[in-house]
């Protein structure tokens, strides 16, 4: 730690409250003079109990209304004729202990009763209560035998002196039985009286007498002896620390064991410690240092330097106050950092003491010289930073607010507060980043507080506005290009002020380096942007929710952040879109504004703003579209085809969801224009939740996008399974004029063809494939269309493959062969159609034709061949004969007939073959089954069975083929195909290797 | 950037010295990363935590920094009992200063806890040419009482993280407790050092 950094501002936690001279409080006369030795407060009633001990040997008990400030004398008593050293309050017993000429005295809290002398120990020069931590320390003051312990090396002895009986000087004590305990408060306190060290339980029962020697104080006492020079002492928990002029030792209460915890320096002052209660820990001075050590002796942070060797120690919740002559001093305990000095008293006033009720908050702080006593009230948190603020010093105040937060010392709500107002502050001294930061960290405040810096009242959300003036250090808010204009206006008249030579609180940074308002303006509105934007996440009401998109779309468009404005309008928010709607109109912003409509189901809006842009971009009217030139806006600073596409894009985004069919009809037809992917995604969406109607749709699309109107056929009848013979056969026709289109064009572009476009009419040969199959796959799967208007449309085209297709649906299977055998020629296929017509007569007559195809054609002799050869079977030998053509050649006639004859013997050996191969089979089968059942199994006595889990022992037992063994009773009852490890092998069969047949 | 660290362990230090050998201005730089020209004297002392990561494991030290003033001495031992570490820092320009360090070494070793892990810095490397103690006979000093030494400057950041880094290094070390097989022990180990046999049953 720097030691420049213990010095801070001079603050003001404390705040003089009033003087008094005691003696004339007292009412002496100024002939004997009246010394303050030792003082004490007690703040745990109203009004606070001020004892104050004087040289004398008098006890005077003032009583305190520091609101009033008004103080009178309650009592005076004598207690010695010798200077009152100390006075320590006794709260749990609600005594007075005060230590005069060597001797302790007891007196109740008033005064009211005699003062007790506890007369049994004497020569005391130091005596403290005990600062527990909750708990009770037990120390066994009744057990009966003499304790001797060692106490480490200095030698000391624990002496265990009294069991609760008689002291030597002849007190009796009332034995306090175990019933009574239950009732009593009590007290510890050590006490140093020449070579010994005396703990003191004091008791007060509800049942003893008033009038017992120790005014109802019962004592019980405990030793440690050899404890010498004892100048001061604290007790915390099981610790007793002691100070003498050699150094500090710690007594540990309970045993006895003693510690050094570190020697005095030669010729330094005599010890003195302080208990700070707060952190339960104890302040050791040596010379101007305090050393912090806890409850086992060990050092706790940093020391404290005091600027001088202090007389007098008290703590005050963080703080702890030191004072010598007539100066007292205010450090931050965890710093070590000075906060506060002032001057109660001259220089040269003689010893000075200062006290507090610590006990309390300790708030009120008395500070004495022999013959004035001062009182001083602590300036609450709040009123410190005020003060600040009000002078502002945002830089001391923003400091002393952190320190206090990490001491815990204000209220959540006060820091949200002070945050609050400090932001205020700083936003009118044009800190924007400064005063959001500080927004931010208040809980309390309200986004709506800094809706009238955004929009000149009165406005839609003016009676929102909370009325939270905060401590009214800042002016009522302005929109926040006043509060920039203002702000200038105050800075200039800084400079002018600072160049007359007079001194003013104006901001040195902007002094010396003077923004330009534009600047300021950017930054005021980028940082509430920032707020805003941050507000978002909170849990706002409605109405603040919708002025907090609002005006942060008003502050988006201000700076001409277009993708911030978009990005908000189209995500989910709560604008207002009157309140935006011809603001973003009039600056050009159509594609935020669209974006905004959609957002709030106004589709029909967005979607004219959308085709408006899409015309404008396709017009080229974006280019001398003088708003837009003028103000640069992106919107339209796109290249026009991706412009337009984009629109088109969000207009199909909106058209998919909707099911509003005028709408979709209305803005199809441009869309489409456009792309006419788009068109068939909006028709085809299921994002809608009711089907548009399918027959409007159909008559709107446009004849001449036929792509759209497959595509939309095709979705409704492969997607939505739309099982409408009408559409059937729509579609059917559609592709089928398609597919002639295609082949024309084909057919045509070949007459033509150079050899340069080889290229393109493969292209649109291929499309004619695709079109062509997707005809004929349709035809294939459909049985819903009406074929004959279909083959009515293809009736004179080339489409041979579809014709057979549509012949087959019709069941004219002569036509059909005759398609596929004389037109396509097409074996296979007519071979096929006879196996799916399934009667030999069809091959018969695929035969006839063949062999006599008629319109002059030659007979397909080696189609009939090959006929005869793959199903020579089916057809009878006989008619084949019968068929035959008498001029056919000698040579094929008889291949034709061995042909036959060749396949009919081929199909018997094939079946042959196959019935031998599965003889095999099924021998290799039984082989691998025997196999399987004369395995061995190895049963022993720890054998079981994998169901019951009984021992197997002699009895009878079954082995499933997954080796699970099971007893009898079990196999019987979970028969054979499931074994005991639930395998079924029905559902489930087991194959082991070499079970497999291989060959 | 540190990995998550999945163990942090808090370490007492402390630092002692001679009177402006740089005690205050090492702690500073180590955890602040500054120098001042100008430090001041500290007086009691001063207290400061820092973490360094070794690997995935992480040291807290609590730093101690005493003041060298002789007025101060008798509060040293309250800082350096159980302290896990101590560096005593000489100044190499100044031969009282390495004499002073060796006092605080007597004074640990005979004084503090054994385990203590001491470490010796010779600060103010930077000025080599108003060196007066030489490494050598530091070196060799170190060596003989078990410590472990680096020159060091605080002006220069020259070795101050390495020897907290080194320092946080050893305190794992030793943190790590003895290999302690739970399982079973499969043979008996002569307590000498017959291992090397033992460990190779085909010879
Ligand atoms: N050139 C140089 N000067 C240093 C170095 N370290 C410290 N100093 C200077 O030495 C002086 C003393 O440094 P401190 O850090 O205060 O020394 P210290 O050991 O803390 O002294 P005490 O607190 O009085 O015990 C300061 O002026 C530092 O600027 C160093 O590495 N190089
Ligand atoms: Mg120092």
């Amino acid at each position: 730690m720097e030691a420049s950094s213990r010095r801070s501002g001079d603050r003001t936690v404390l705040e003089p409250l009033m003087e008094i001279n005691p003696a004339e409080i007292a009412g002496v006369s100024p002939a004997t003079p009246l010394s303050v030795r030792s003082v004490a407060l007690s703040s745990v009633s109203h009004p606070i109990l001020v004892f104050i001990g004087t040289g004398g040997g008098k006890l005077l008990l003032l009583s305190l209304d520091p609101s009033s400030k008004s103080i009178e004398l309650l009592r005076s008593v004598s207690v010695s004729n010798r200077p009152i050293d100390s006075i320590e309050i006794l709260m749990e017993i609600d005594r007075i202990l005060v230590l005069s000429d060597g001797f302790l005295f007891l007196i109740d809290r008033l005064l009211l009763q005699p003062v007790r002398k506890l007369g049994f120990i004497k020569d005391v020069t130091a005596a403290t209560r005990r600062v527990g931590f909750g708990d009770s320390l037990n120390l066994d003051f009744s057990g009966d035998g003499l304790l001797k312990a060692d106490v480490s090396s200095a030698g000391q002895r624990l002496l265990k002196k009294l069991g609760g009986g008689i002291r030597a000087n002849g007190v009796k004590q009332p034995r306090v039985s175990e019933s009574q305990r239950g009732k009593e408060s009590n007290c510890l306190i050590a006490v140093a009286a020449l070579k010994r060290l005396v703990l003191i339980e004091l008791l007060v029962t509800a049942s003893s007498d008033v009038d017992s020697d120790y005014g109802g104080v019962s004592v019980l006492l405990k030793e440690i002896q050899g404890v010498e020079g004892v100048k001061t002492m604290t007790w915390i928990g099981d610790s007793i620390i002691v100070g003498s002029l050699d150094g500090y030792i710690l007594f540990s209460a309970s045993t006895g064991k003693c510690t050094p915890i570190f020697s005095l320096p030669e010729s330094s002052g005599p010890p003195k410690s302080r208990t700070l209660l707060k952190s339960k820990e104890v302040l050791l001075l040596v010379d101007n240092v305090g050393v912090v050590v806890n409850d086992v002796g060990q050092p706790v942070g940093g020391s404290l330097v005091f600027q001088y060797v202090p007389e007098s120690i008290a703590e005050m919740s963080s703080y702890v106050i030191v004072a010598r002559d007539g100066k007292m001093e205010l450090y931050r305990r965890k710093t070590g950092t000075c906060i506060q000095s002032l001057n109660f008293a001259k220089s040269g006033s003689g010893p000075c003491v200062v006290a507090n009720d610590e006990q309390q908050s300790g708030e009120v702080v008395l500070v004495a010289t022999s013959h004035k006593v001062t009182f001083l009230c602590k300036v609450s948190a709040e009123e410190q930073i005020k003060g600040l603020l009000r002078k502002k010093n945002f830089k001391e105040a923003i400091c002393l607010l952190e320190e206090m937060e990490s001491e815990d010392e204000i209220t959540e709500e006060m820091l949200s507060f002070i945050h609050a107002q400090l932001g205020f502050l700083l936003l009118f001294d044009l800190h924007f980043e400064d005063a959001v930061n500080h927004f931010l960290l208040s809980k309390s405040m309200q986004p709506s507080e800094l809706f009238p810096f955004i929009m000149r009242d009165p406005n839609r959300w003016s009676h929102l506005v909370p009325r939270n003036r905060y401590w009214g250090l800042h002016p009522p808010p302005v929109p926040l290009e006043d509060v920039v204009d203002d702000g200038l206006i105050a800075i200039q008249r800084g400079m002018f002020l600072r160049k007359a030579g007079v001194d003013t609180s104006a901001d040195e940074d902007f002094l010396s380096n003077l923004p330009s308002k534009a600047e300021l303006l950017e930054s005021g509105i980028t940082n509430i942007i920032r707020y805003l934007h941050v507000s978002r996440n909170k849990d706002l009401s409605p109405p603040i929710r919708e002025g907090v998109d609002t005006l942060l779309m008003f502050l988006y468009r201000a700076l001409n952040h277009v993708d911030d404005m978009e990005q908000l309008a189209s995500s989910e928010n709560s604008c207002v879109v009157e309140e935006l709607e011809s603001l973003l109109g009039d600056s050009g912003h159509l594609r935020t504004l669209a974006f905004l409509y959609a957002s709030k189901g106004m589709s029909s809006k967005a979607l004219s703003i959308w085709h408006i842009l899409a015309r404008n971009y396709s017009t080229g009217l974006w280019k001398d579209n003088p708003i837009s030139a003028e103000r640069d806006l992106p919107d339209v600073s796109v290249d026009p085809i991706t412009g337009q596409k984009a629109a088109a894009i969000e207009a199909s985004k909106l058209l998919e969801e909707s099911a509003d069919q005028d709408l979709v009809l209305e803005h199809l037809g441009w869309i489409a224009d456009i792309d006419q992917d788009l068109a068939v995604m909006i028709l085809t969406s299921e994002k809608r939740v009711n089907q548009l109607p399918l027959e409007e749709v159909l008559n709107a699309i446009d004849p001449k996008k036929v792509e759209i109107q497959q595509r939309y056929l095709q979705w409704l009848i492969e997607d939505q399974d739309s099982d409408d013979i009408h559409f059937h056969t729509l579609y059917a026709l559609s592709l089928a004029k398609s597919a002639i289109e295609a082949i024309e064009s084909t057919s045509g572009s070949t007459n033509f063809k150079a050899d340069n476009e080889r290229n393109v009419s493969d292209v649109v040969s291929g499309s004619e494939n695709s079109i062509r199959e997707k005809l004929q796959v349709f035809l294939q799967a459909s049985d819903l269309y009406d074929p004959e208007e279909v083959l009515d449309l293809i009736g004179r085209s080339e489409l041979w493959l579809e014709k057979a297709i549509l012949c087959k649906k019709m069941g004219q299977e002569t036509l059909v062969l005759q398609i596929l055998a004389l037109k396509l020629e097409d074996c296979e296929a007519a071979e096929q159609y006879c196996a799916e017509i399934g009667r030999d007569d069809a091959y018969m007559q695929l035969l006839d034709m063949y062999l006599d195809p008629q319109n002059g054609k030659a007979p397909m002799l080696n189609a009939a061949v090959r006929l005869l050869h793959n199903h020579g079977e089916s057809l009878d030998p006989l008619q084949v004969l019968e068929k035959l053509s008498p001029d056919m050649p000698l040579q094929l006639a008889s291949n034709t007939i061995l042909r036959m004859l060749r396949a009919r013997v081929h199909h018997h050996h094939q079946g042959q073959i196959v019935h031998q191969i599965s003889k095999a089979m099924s021998l290799d089968a039984q082989l691998a089954r025997i196999e399987e059942r004369s395995r061995y199994v190895q049963i022993n006595d720890e054998s079981i069975c994998d169901s019951c889990h009984a021992r197997l022992g002699t009895k009878l037992f079954a082995m499933y083929p997954d080796d699970s063994i099971v007893c009898y009773k079990c196999y019987r009852r979970l028969g054979e195909s499931t074994s005991a490890r639930g395998r079924n092998f029905k559902q489930d069969p087991v194959f082991k290797q070499g079970w497999l047949v291989t060959r | 950037m540190a990995m998550p660290s999945n163990k942090i362990k808090n370490a007492k230090l402390v630092l002692l010295g001679d009177v402006g050998t740089g005690k205050s201005s090492l702690v500073l730089r180590f955890v602040k990363g500054q120098f001042i020209e100008f430090q001041e004297s500290t007086i009691g002392a001063a207290f400061f935590s820092q973490t360094v990561s070794v690997n995935d494991e992480s040291v807290k030290f609590e730093i101690w920094d005493t003041a060298g003033q002789e007025r101060y001495h008798s509060l040293a031992p309250m800082y350096y009992r159980g302290a896990a570490a101590a560096i005593i820092v000489y100044d190499m320009t100044n031969p009282a200063s390495f004499s002073r360090a060796k006092k605080w070494v007597q004074e640990l070793q005979a004084q503090g806890n054994p385990n203590t892990i001491m470490a010796l810095a010779g600060n103010k490397a930077d000025m080599l040419e108003a060196r007066k103690v030489t490494a050598e006979a530091t070196k060799t000093y170190a060596q003989e009482n078990g410590l472990f030494f680096m020159e060091t400057s605080a002006k220069t950041a020259l070795n101050v993280n390495d020897i907290f880094y080194e320092i946080a290094k050893r305190l794992l070390l030793q943190a790590q407790p003895a290999p302690n097989p739970s399982g079973m022990i499969l043979m008996d180990r002569p307590a000498d050092g017959t291992e090397t046999r033992a460990s190779s049953c085909c010879s």
